[in-house]
């Protein structure tokens, strides 16, 4: 396989993963403007053991995919007391003080950036993306997918229909967090170099934005949106620049056309 | 008694909306709570099904005190409800949203990460497929619930109520908005759950309805108790009438 | 140079008041977090090096920049809020969303991603109080953010306008019912929004000299900390919150450092919503959702 193919091949194992990170706590009704956040704890963390404690990357990652749902876990009891429009500018707050601290922390490189020498080739990268796919397919036929709707649909009703309003919203949101870390440790070890600068919120919004392109109705939806979001810049030339031009032109149409995104749903089951 | 609540007392700002109420009701028995817009009857459904806590006063369910239990844990004692503004989750199928009511009978972890999406054959699929079956309702198993109409959405919200296996079903103004034909079945529908043991509790404007379910009725005005007695002598209480300022709803 | 951290403060202050009185106008009339004004800062700033360098007469380079952001406010407007009342409520934060990444890549493609010098066609004036300096552009930058205001407050109390703003802010679904043209007050939000924002984009660009396509997500965005600090809906809280957020920022990286200063900045965003919502002010916001 080319160079080439291999490495547009990694961004969308890694953008799904990613985009599964953003669909869990969105299906919870939660607007996680956080993800970056927890995509760099999850590099930093799994790179600096690697790096430090020269422990083998996969281990690594998936030590970096702990300590980011593990702040997650943490960081979801104040979080979650508040709801809609200040959850999102809480988890947007949080983004930009978790890349502030990770800027300061001269240990991992500070605002120069930090090299992960221990290398993930892409087969390793494609097994965690599918087993992620996998795994989050498996939870949605289980009562967990209609759960965390019915938490996002109507809070109240929820809780008197017997769920845990609380204990679903955090999980979605640990998850999302695990996942973010995971996606993060998995670029860390494939492209071998990490900035601290890429992980402010807009870099949340992109991953946000192209889950809703591929809706969120349905668990293919968040693949489909990477999917579009990795490939269409290989198909259409140009710079870096133009691609998200068009991203971003292609988001406002499919809200002013379909906002429930590509993929609508019917069920969570089939009937 | 099944249901019992002793001097119960809620106050929203300065106002007293439930004032030092009590009344039981007994096992299998058909309860109506009637009185005036305003007098508290939801407000007293909330307070039993722990949407806020009371102010003061006790809650007895099956005669295990659950003033302070959190609300989600009442329906997995047996105490169901259904509301005034219908709250079915719009992007929910038919299926899905009264499927959610069966985790009250079976909570936990194990419980929420059962694959109940898989086949058509997982019990619990099967077993709402049949509850909505028996309540006419089969045809919508795959519809979203938030564009259905509003009758067939208030049958909805019955039949997942029902799948919480209650043994009490609190009921908020079940007949409001349905023309004669559906009140009918309705009433249809609501003796034969109270054949099955299910006891009810019903609030309701529509006096004729409630004379015809529910042998025992207690007024509320005020967020008092005004009256309490057979439905037949409802009619003769002062306190009733004074209250409803003689309207046509007691004729 | 305590005094002369303070006036730094709040002449950075009243970069942060503009921007936040546009925020705080879309959430408090609409219910609407409009992510998109960061970009119509960027813009603004980035035209006036573009027409400054190009030699263009200061006045004109300032009336151009300014009204950018209205008119490209006004196409904002057309694709979010016009297409609220349809489906999904969180379609037109969305969007905004994605008009930030179109602005900012457009730039980005027309002028690449350098951080540009502005030339300034004129000697900055300065006043001296003592030891302590103020240029008088930034001191027209924090006259502009309180007239801008004060005028805001004068429109939303004493014009129709106004009063139908303030229907719509009361009671969105029925506004048109009770006779406010919705249609016609609406974007008034998004024009004075824009204006007040690209205002604020130019007087950066001439007070700090600088430019850049990232200026947007750098400095604007710290505009929704000013405004949730103030008082989410209160436009005099955004002013509060402005010179509130500009003097943390100046203290952060005098004591910290320069790096430290998104920590603190969005430290407090953080700390205002666990512990007091609704800001120092009080907000107005309606309703929660999205």
């Amino acid at each position: 396989m080319s160079g080439y193919l291999e490495s547009v091949l990694v961004l969308l194992a890694i953008n799904t993963v990613l985009a599964y990170a953003a669909f869990l706590p969105m299906v919870a009704g939660q607007l996680n403007l956080g993800v970056a956040a927890f995509v760099a704890i999850g590099a930093y963390s799994a790179g600096y053991l690697s790096n430090s404690f020269g422990l083998h990357p996969v281990p690594a990652a998936l030590a970096g995919s702990a300590v980011a749902g593990t702040i997650g876990w943490l960081v979801a009891f104040p979080i979650l007391r508040t709801r809609g429009i200040y959850l999102a500018l809480a988890t947007f707050a949080l983004n930009q003080v978790v890349q502030g601290i990770i800027l300061n922390l001269d240990v991992v490189g500070g605002a120069s950036g930090y090299p992960v020498p221990a290398h993930i080739g892409f087969p390793v990268v494609a097994a965690f993306s599918l087993a992620v796919m996998v795994l989050v397919f498996l939870v949605f036929r289980t009562r967990f997918g209609i759960s965390v709707t019915a938490v996002s649909d109507d809070e109240r009703a929820a809780d008197l229909m017997g769920l845990s309003v609380r204990g679903l919203q955090s999980a979605a949101f640990t998850a999302g967090a695990a996942l973010a870390g995971l996606a993060g440790a998995l670029y860390a070890h494939h492209f071998n170099y990490i900035e601290a600068q890429n992980y402010g919120v807009l870099f949340s919004i992109y991953i946000v934005l192209y889950v809703l392109l591929g809706g969120t109705q349905t668990v293919v939806g968040p693949l489909l949106g990477a999917a579009v979001f990795t490939l269409l810049p290989e198909l259409l030339r140009g710079s870096a620049a133009w691609r998200y031009v068009i991203f971003a032109c292609l988001i406002i149409a499919i809200m002013s056309l379909r906002p429930q995104g590509v993929i609508l749903r019917r069920s969570w089951f089939s009937r | 008694m099944v249901l019992e609540i002793r001097n119960l007392s809620k106050s929203f700002g300065g106002l007293k909306v439930i004032d030092d109420l009590s009344f039981g009701v007994e096992r299998g028995e058909r309860l109506a709570l009637i009185g005036p817009n305003g007098a508290g009857k939801t407000t007293v459904f909330n307070l039993i099904t722990g949407v806020y806590p009371a102010d003061s006063g006790r809650i007895f369910l099956e005669q295990n005190d659950i003033t302070d239990l959190p609300s989600r844990y009442r329906i997995r004692r047996g105490l169901a409800r259904t509301f005034q503004n219908i709250r079915l989750m719009a992007h929910l199928t038919v299926i899905e949203n009264v499927m959610v009511a069966q985790y009250a009978r079976a909570p936990g972890l194990a419980a929420m990460l059962q694959p109940v999406g898989f086949g058509r054959a997982n019990r619990w699929r099967a077993e709402a497929r049949a509850a909505l079956a028996e309540a006419g309702l089969e045809a919508y198993a795959g519809e979203p619930a938030g564009a259905l109409p509003y009758g067939i959405q208030k049958r909805v919200e019955l039949v997942r109520a029902l799948l919480a296996a209650p043994r009490v079903l609190l009921l908020d103004e079940p007949a409001a908005g349905l023309n004669p034909a559906e009140t009918e079945a309705l009433h249809q529908a609501l003796e034969a759950i109270a054949r099955r043991g299910v006891t009810l509790v019903v609030v309701e404007h529509d006096m004729q309805f409630v004379g015809r379910l529910c042998p025992r009725v207690v007024a509320l005005n005020f967020g008092c108790k005004i009256a309490e007695c057979a439905t037949g002598e409802i009619h003769a209480d002062a306190r009733v009438r004074e209250a409803y300022l003689g309207s046509e709803e007691l004729a | 140079m305590l005094e002369q951290q303070i006036v730094n403060g709040l002449m950075l202050g009243s970069v942060y008041a503009l921007v936040a009185v546009a925020f705080t106008f879309a959430i408090g009339v609409l219910n609407f977090l409009n992510f998109s004004i960061p970009g119509l800062f960027m813009v603004a700033g980035m035209l006036t090096w573009f027409l400054l360098r190009a030699g263009i007469p200061w006045p004109i380079a300032a009336l151009l920049a300014i009204a950018s952001g209205g008119l490209l406010s006004l196409v904002v407007e057309r694709f979010t809020y016009r297409l609220m009342s349809r489906s999904e409520h969180f379609v037109p934060l969305v969007t905004s969303m994605a008009f930030l990444i179109l602005f900012e890549n457009l730039v980005l493609v027309a002028w690449g991603s350098d951080l540009q010098r502005v030339p300034l066609p004129f000697e900055t004036v300065s006043w001296r109080l003592g030891s302590t300096v103020i240029a008088v552009p930034q001191l027209i930058g924090l006259a502009c953010a309180v007239l801008a205001v004060a005028s805001l407050d004068l429109l939303l109390k004493k014009t129709k306008t106004g009063r139908g703003l303030r229907t719509i802010a009361e009671d969105p679904e029925t506004a048109a019912m009770l006779g406010v043209d919705v249609g016609r007050v609406v974007p008034v939000v998004f024009l004075a929004g824009g204006l007040f924002t690209a205002l604020s984009g130019f007087l950066f660009a001439i007070n700090y000299q600088q430019a850049s396509p990232f200026m947007g997500e750098e400095i604007a965005l710290k505009g929704i900390s000013a405004m949730v600090v103030g008082g989410m809906g209160n436009i005099w809280g955004a002013i509060l919150g402005g010179l509130l957020i500009g003097a943390v920022e100046t203290f952060a990286i005098q004591g910290f450092g320069a790096r430290a200063v998104d920590i603190c900045v969005y430290g407090l965003l953080l700390a205002i919503l666990f512990v007091r919502p609704t800001g120092l002010l009080g907000g107005v916001i309606r309703q929660q959702r999205l």
